[in-house]
């Protein structure tokens, strides 16, 4: 896609009538101001290690309302004892979506209404740009003040078709006062190519919990570039958890502010990657007010020539006294040619914290392999342990036992795959 | 049971073993002494067939058959099995989930029934009384978390659940209070028949007050300089190494 793909596809979203026009203003606002920069090159510090190239070689365009999906078999993607929400190019499907009564579920618009229009504010990077600019569907997820929902919230957002579409959906989730919910949001598409370019904004307000959690299962030729804000009120604990096993790349941009007190927030996630996929993480971590506890535990497995990047900073400002902050980095790799970047940083303004970050990349232990076949395993039960075995502390985190079989049949599919 | 024939094995390049001749019939126990960096656990490896361990001429032939050219796990389901002077920490790894594995893999070899999850905890607790160890670190990653102690007990536990004929103890007896080392040698001399064989390597004296080897191997420098009874080992004890250096 070079700069007039982008303009045509601009152009399109403007010319819609169905979209509110009071929102043209900023949609040319952020337009512009893509334009002005481009898209990120490896000179950018934050892009080095991403490889854009497959977004310059393919052209997509944005979806039609009569771009018709394919037969789609919903099992395979099917939780166990969850509502299942569909959305389905970008495009919320009623009849097929189960939301529990307790969840008010509004499109963008209906929400931007209820907040006075405000936009909510991004980091203003390249894609967030053009997801401000491109943006063409999403919805918004509100559980009211003290409501705790018991089964976990399923939004399968699934690109389908013949044509290779760019998504630019935007998700909202309101989490409001002494509330509770697990959100799984899944990225997955079926065949053809797709850009999928989305914003979620989730907020947490006082004493409530969001337990999240994102599988991004795309077919090969899919990329996804995913930015999430995450706002966090006093007394809230946020938890996260992204799977990754596909996708050409996936990149994913978390910024986390703790703005109250007395606050949690535990992020950690597994990438097991193939081929010559990518998956880079970028996490900000900040701790504006004190006593807040925060970590990052993200593992990978990398076969091939797959490559893996983890930036995970967190900042403890000047007045987040109290803090007490971990972040760790371990990664495999199966094979000589795959490659990983890691780069856990802390940045420490105030004095009384406790802080802590490691990483560690390296192949199988020659050593347990053989410790392993001495006692008659051959050397793929082996290996196959030892990598169950690297996963498995981060797997048992996720507390729904639905949802962590789903994952581990996930990851043992991958196992079988890529052990050999 | 077990025999080398004019074994040498290079380490990166470096000559280790230099003509090892070895006969360990069944039910003998035999012991190998030596002093640091005389090939003695070059000699258990190269057995077990750890990788880098280079066998340059010469044979082991186990049961009557090379095993030169076997993986090794092909060698420990043929009967051969070391207890590690350091066993390796498995993290993540389930210590019962692990020992069922290997028992199955040997049992599948045998043509046996593979034991259920339930059926395999009934046998390895039974087991676990001879080696009086602590049903909870069944539960832990292997050997994580484990003292020095707990660690061989764990490896005489294997031992017992895998059922070798052949069973390689490489420096047991080191790091081992009184007590884990009675408790190790009570379960060698109790598991030791007419059908099973022992390989003792050690650098001290100590482990043979608790059990009692049919041989005892002098290794110098890569080579046996001398081969005697129970005595010969005694009379390292009192004398050292050196009387024996060329």
């Amino acid at each position: 896609m070079n700069v007039s793909d982008y303009q045509n596809e601009f152009n399109k979203i403007i010319a819609r009538k169905y979209f509110p026009s009071r929102l043209n203003s900023t949609r040319q606002k952020a337009f512009s101001k893509f334009l002005d920069i481009g898209l990120p090159t490896k000179k950018w510090e934050d892009w080095r290690h991403t490889d854009l190239s497959f977004l310059n070689k393919n052209n997509f365009r944005i979806s039609e309302a009569n771009d018709a999906p394919e037969n789609i078999d919903f099992s395979k993607y099917k939780i166990k004892n969850t509502h299942t929400l569909v959305i389905i190019n970008g495009h919320y499907v009623e009849h097929l979506s189960d939301a529990p009564k307790e969840l008010k579920v509004l499109t963008n618009y209906e929400y931007l209404e209820q907040n006075d229009w405000k936009q909510k504010d991004k980091k203003d990077t390249p894609f967030d740009l053009l997801n401000t600019s491109l943006c063409d569907s999403g919805m918004s997820f509100i559980i009211e003040p003290d409501t705790d929902i018991d089964k976990p919230i399923h939004i399968l957002f699934i690109c389908s078709g013949s044509e290779n579409l760019i998504i630019s959906p935007q998700v909202n989730i309101d989490i409001n006062r002494s509330s509770s919910a697990t959100v799984i949001e899944q990225y997955a598409s079926e065949t053809s190519s797709f850009f999928q370019n989305n914003c979620v904004f989730a907020s947490v307000k006082e004493n409530a919990s969001l337990n999240h959690l994102r599988i991004f299962s795309n077919a090969n030729k899919t990329i996804n570039i995913s930015s999430s804000y995450i706002e966090q009120s006093e007394n809230s604990n946020y938890k996260y958890f992204q799977f990754v096993d596909s996708g050409a790349l996936q990149r994913s941009d978390i910024y986390n502010s703790l703005k109250g007190t007395n606050s949690t927030c535990f992020l950690s996630g597994l990438t097991l990657l193939d081929d010559d996929q990518q998956s880079a993480t970028y996490i900000t971590t900040d701790h504006i007010m004190p006593n807040c506890t925060s970590s990052q535990n993200f593992k990978s497995v990398l076969n091939n020539k797959s490559s893996g990047v983890f930036n995970g900073r967190t900042i403890v400002r000047e007045d987040s006294q109290k803090t007490n902050s971990k972040q760790s980095n371990k990664n495999l790799l199966l094979s000589d040619k795959a490659t990983m970047n890691s780069n856990p940083q802390l940045e420490i303004y105030a004095d009384d914290v406790k802080c802590a970050h490691g990483s560690t990349t390296g192949a199988l232990d020659n050593e347990a392999l053989f410790y392993m076949q001495s006692r008659g395993l051959d050397r793929e039960s082996a290996s196959s342990l030892l990598i169950r075995g690297f996963v498995i502390e981060l797997m048992e985190e996720i507390e729904n036992k639905d949802l962590r079989n789903y994952l581990f049949n996930k990851f043992d599919k991958w196992l079988i795959k890529n052990n050999k | 049971m077990l025999e080398i024939n004019n074994l040498h094995v290079e380490v990166e390049n470096k000559e280790i073993l230099s003509g090892i001749d070895l006969k360990v019939k069944a039910g003998e126990m035999h012991a190998i002494m030596g002093l640091n960096g005389s090939g003695k656990s070059t000699l258990s490896n190269a057995i077990t067939g750890r990788e880098n361990y280079n066998v340059t001429k010469g044979d082991i032939i186990f049961k009557d058959e090379s095993i030169l050219e076997m993986e090794p796990n092909e060698r420990a389901l043929a009967g051969i099995f070391m207890s590690f002077q350091y066993p390796t920490v498995i993290p993540g790894v389930n210590n019962t989930y692990f020992l069922r594995a290997a028992v199955n893999a040997k049992k599948k070899y045998r043509g046996e029934k593979e034991y259920d999850a339930a059926t395999f905890l009934k046998f390895v607790k039974s087991k676990l009384k001879e080696v009086e160890m602590d049903a909870k670190y069944l539960k832990r990653a292997v050997n994580e978390g484990f003292s020095g102690g707990e660690k061989k007990r764990n490896e005489m536990l294997q031992l017992l659940c895998l059922e070798p004929e052949l069973a390689i103890m490489d420096e047991t007896d080191s790091g081992l209070d009184i007590d884990a080392l009675k408790i190790i040698s009570k379960g060698i001399n109790k598991y030791k028949n007419s059908s099973r064989s022992f390989l003792v390597i050690t650098h001290y004296q100590r482990l043979l007050k608790y059990i009692e080897p049919d041989v005892v191997h002098v290794l110098i420098d890569g080579k046996i300089v001398k081969s005697g009874g129970k005595e010969l080992a005694l009379e390292l004890e009192e004398k050292g190494y050196s009387w024996l250096e060329s």
